[in-house]
């Protein structure tokens, strides 16, 4: 069965070599997938200096540069996508603060209980199903594009495609750095390589560990603009679907607020929300969660608990 | 009176030696929680603090001490403030401005120099420090001649770090931009909220106009070479991102007015304005009493308020308390927001300098202009 092995921001404590070593991953060569980094892909040496192992990138960003760069028919159609899904996010974003606000309040709201109780299950109800809805718009905009420009329909895809299955032929795993998630979202999805993980053992961080989900949800309450509503962006790849992975959840997630954490994890319920922060080293066998380290589960309550490995 | 110059003064005639050893051991002007004490020291008729804060006297007199060569007065000052001032030394009839000699801090502008003073709480942001770690984008001089304007107009344009040709960057334009670049370290601030992702890359143009109080102050003419003549030629030089939202123009006092004045001109134009101590003087009725200068932009900023429309979808303002501009500004807010424009409004305890303007910065451009650290998990 394959393994994925998920961790946190590899600053302050780069425990990505120990942890691959630990998960018994195979000391042979790694395909790499660092497009999150932007510019900066393929800037690995400090990656191979904790695995030890020979490191094949994928470049999936210089590729997307290319083919943008050679067919500007794509590249057009692939901003028009883009522009298409900030002003989807951006509707949502309007409507996703009221029922927040409203959720919220209830949340915190007094009274009989039993009237709380059932209005608050109707707010999170409604919150829920905005999620669902944008989550569905999303993937039919991808769809939308996917169909007119696949690897099916364009030689300079398929092409590039058919390169990035070679080199995962010649790899058993395939790490996963940080970095931006949509663009690395953007890429996985451009050359179908999102649905080409699912053999491989993968390790992952931050970006790379979101980007394996079912559910992307955006989030950081620290920002110069103070706390923002979590967001859901897209689905993932589907290879661990059912969580929520939440990144440097100490630095941009306020873990004390005992509201915000109860309607985060009231929110994406029966989804997992799980904290991945430095030194975080979260183990599945397949699906089957074995190791879970410092990660930790946000509960209904508002408390941050340990998560149950089989 | 600060506690350690009082017990200097206690005694009857402290020693010049003593004096020295004093102001060698102290940071002046004297920070004792909200009590702010200036010293002076020298023969002089009569010494006076000069600050241009609203709601103070602007010359307030410091005393001789007796027995010694210093001179003091002590203000209240609310925490978190930042002032500037000089002090007026009156020697034989004649009178001089002069820095604090025993204060370093000093802020510059087109003007010159005034010493600063840094109340109890107010820091300095670590984001308008130069930060050796960001990386520096690049200042390019460029040059555009103006038919509206009629003549030869420079302007700076500054691309980021890592620009490249087939990307779409939003598009800041600021009024007075070479004095933001001078005096409030527009460039670094835009290298550090870059580096920590908290605005975008983003391509910022920066105009400096040789007659700004007539051209700032409402002029159709200068709305005319921002909307018709710069923005295209920016267009047509630079991969900008075409949509409106992604476009703002930014400015301090009048150049605030000009900002509004060229969006109002030119609704759908530019999305977001971000505008600093504006200078909206208005009247409601009868004559303004702010000076001839102010005619136009009292004429401009009524009609404005009465027929406002939608000049940007989100406007940044900010302004500070101890400016008189600070009930014009505050008076602003409540009719832009009848207008369902998105407002958000800072009030600082500062007055109408540079370093106000700078210390908003990173509020103002990365709510317009949010980065992409919602984006990225590293």
């Amino acid at each position: 069965m394959p393994r994925r092995l998920l961790l946190g921001p590899q600053r302050p404590v780069r425990n990505l070599g120990e942890a691959v070593d630990a998960a018994g991953f195979a000391d042979a060569p790694m395909a790499v997938i660092s497009a999150g980094w932007q510019e900066a892909e393929g800037d690995t040496n400090d990656v191979h200096e904790l695995v030890r192992r020979p490191l094949e990138d994928l470049r999936l960003y210089g590729r997307a540069e290319a083919v943008f760069a050679a067919d500007p028919a794509l590249h057009a159609a692939y901003r028009r996508r883009q522009d298409r899904l900030q002003e989807l996010q951006r509707l949502y974003q309007l409507r996703l603060k009221q029922l927040m606000v409203a959720a919220r309040l209830t949340l915190r709201a007094s009274g009989e209980s039993d009237l709380v109780a059932a209005e608050l299950r109707h707010a999170i109800s409604q919150l829920r199903a905005l999620d669902r809805h944008h989550l569905n718009r999303v993937q039919s905009i991808h769809a939308e594009f996917e169909s007119a420009y696949s690897r099916h329909s364009s030689e300079l895809l398929a092409g590039h495609a058919a390169e990035i299955e070679r080199q995962l032929a010649g790899c058993r795993s395939v790490l996963i750095t940080g970095g931006n998630v949509v663009v690395l979202l953007n890429r996985l999805r451009l050359f179908g390589v999102h649905r080409m993980l699912g053999r491989h053992d993968l390790v992952a961080w931050s970006a790379g560990a979101m980007a394996l989900s079912d559910l992307i949800v955006l989030f950081h309450d620290r920002s110069a603009q103070g706390r923002r509503d979590p967001e859901v962006l897209a689905p993932g790849c589907s290879v661990l679907p059912g969580y929520v992975f939440l990144p440097n959840a100490k630095r941009r997630l306020r873990t004390r607020d005992e509201v915000r954490v109860d309607l985060f994890s009231r929110r994406f319920s029966p989804g997992v929300c799980v904290t991945l922060d430095s030194g975080a080293d979260l183990l599945f066998d397949d699906n089957r969660l074995v190791r879970a380290g410092i990660a930790r589960q946000l509960q209904t309550g508002g408390e941050l608990a340990r998560l149950r490995v089989a | 009176m600060n506690p350690a110059l009082r017990k200097l003064v206690r005694k009857a005639e402290p020693t010049p030696a003593e004096i020295d050893a004093f102001v060698a051991a102290n940071a002046f002007p004297l920070v004792d929680g909200r009590d702010i004490t200036f010293v002076w020291r020298g023969r002089a008729d009569a010494v006076y603090l000069r600050c241009w804060i609203s709601g103070l006297d602007t010359a307030q007199p410091l005393q001789s001490l007796p027995g010694s060569d210093l001179w003091a007065a002590t203000i209240d000052l609310p925490e978190g403030s930042r002032i500037e001032y000089k002090f007026e030394v009156v020697k034989n009839g004649h009178s001089e401005l002069v820095l604090d000699p025993f204060n370093d801090v000093l802020a510059h502008d087109p003007f010159g120099a005034n010493s600063v003073c840094q109340g109890a709480g107010y820091e300095r942001p670590p984001w308008t420090l130069h930060d050796p770690d960001a990386r520096s984008g690049s200042l390019e001089i460029r040059h555009l001649h103006s038919k509206v304007l009629k003549g030869t107009r420079e302007y700076q344009v500054y691309l980021p770090a890592r620009f490249r040709r087939n990307r779409r960057y939003p598009l800041l334009i600021v009024h007075d931009g070479i004095d933001y670049l001078r005096y409030a370290d527009l460039k670094i601030v835009l290298d550090n909220l870059m580096q920590s992702l908290e605005i975008p890359e983003m391509i910022v143009a920066m105009t400096q106009s040789p007659d700004r109080l007539n051209e700032y102050s409402g002029d159709d003419r200068h709305a005319a070479f921002v909307a018709e003549e710069l923005l295209p030629e920016l267009e047509a030089h630079f991969p900008l991102a075409d949509d409106p939202r992604s476009r703002g123009l930014m400015g301090a006092s009048f150049g605030g007015v000009a900002s509004l004045h060229a969006a109002w001109r030119y609704p759908d134009s530019f999305g977001c304005l971000l505008l600093q101590s504006g200078s909206f003087a208005f009247s409601d009725i009868g004559r303004h009493r702010r000076g001839k200068v102010f005619d136009p932009v009292v004429r401009f900023v009524n009609e404005f308020r009465e027929a406002p429309g939608c000049p940007a979808e989100k406007i940044y303002m900010s302004c500070g308390i101890y400016e008189s501009l600070i009930y014009e500004n505050r008076s602003m807010v409540p009719r832009l927001q009848q207008q369902g424009i998105e407002v958000r409004f800072e009030e600082a305890r500062d007055a109408h300098n540079w370093e106000n303007w700078r210390d908003r910065l990173r509020n103002g451009l990365s709510w317009l202009y949010p980065g992409p650290v919602w984006f990225v998990y590293e």
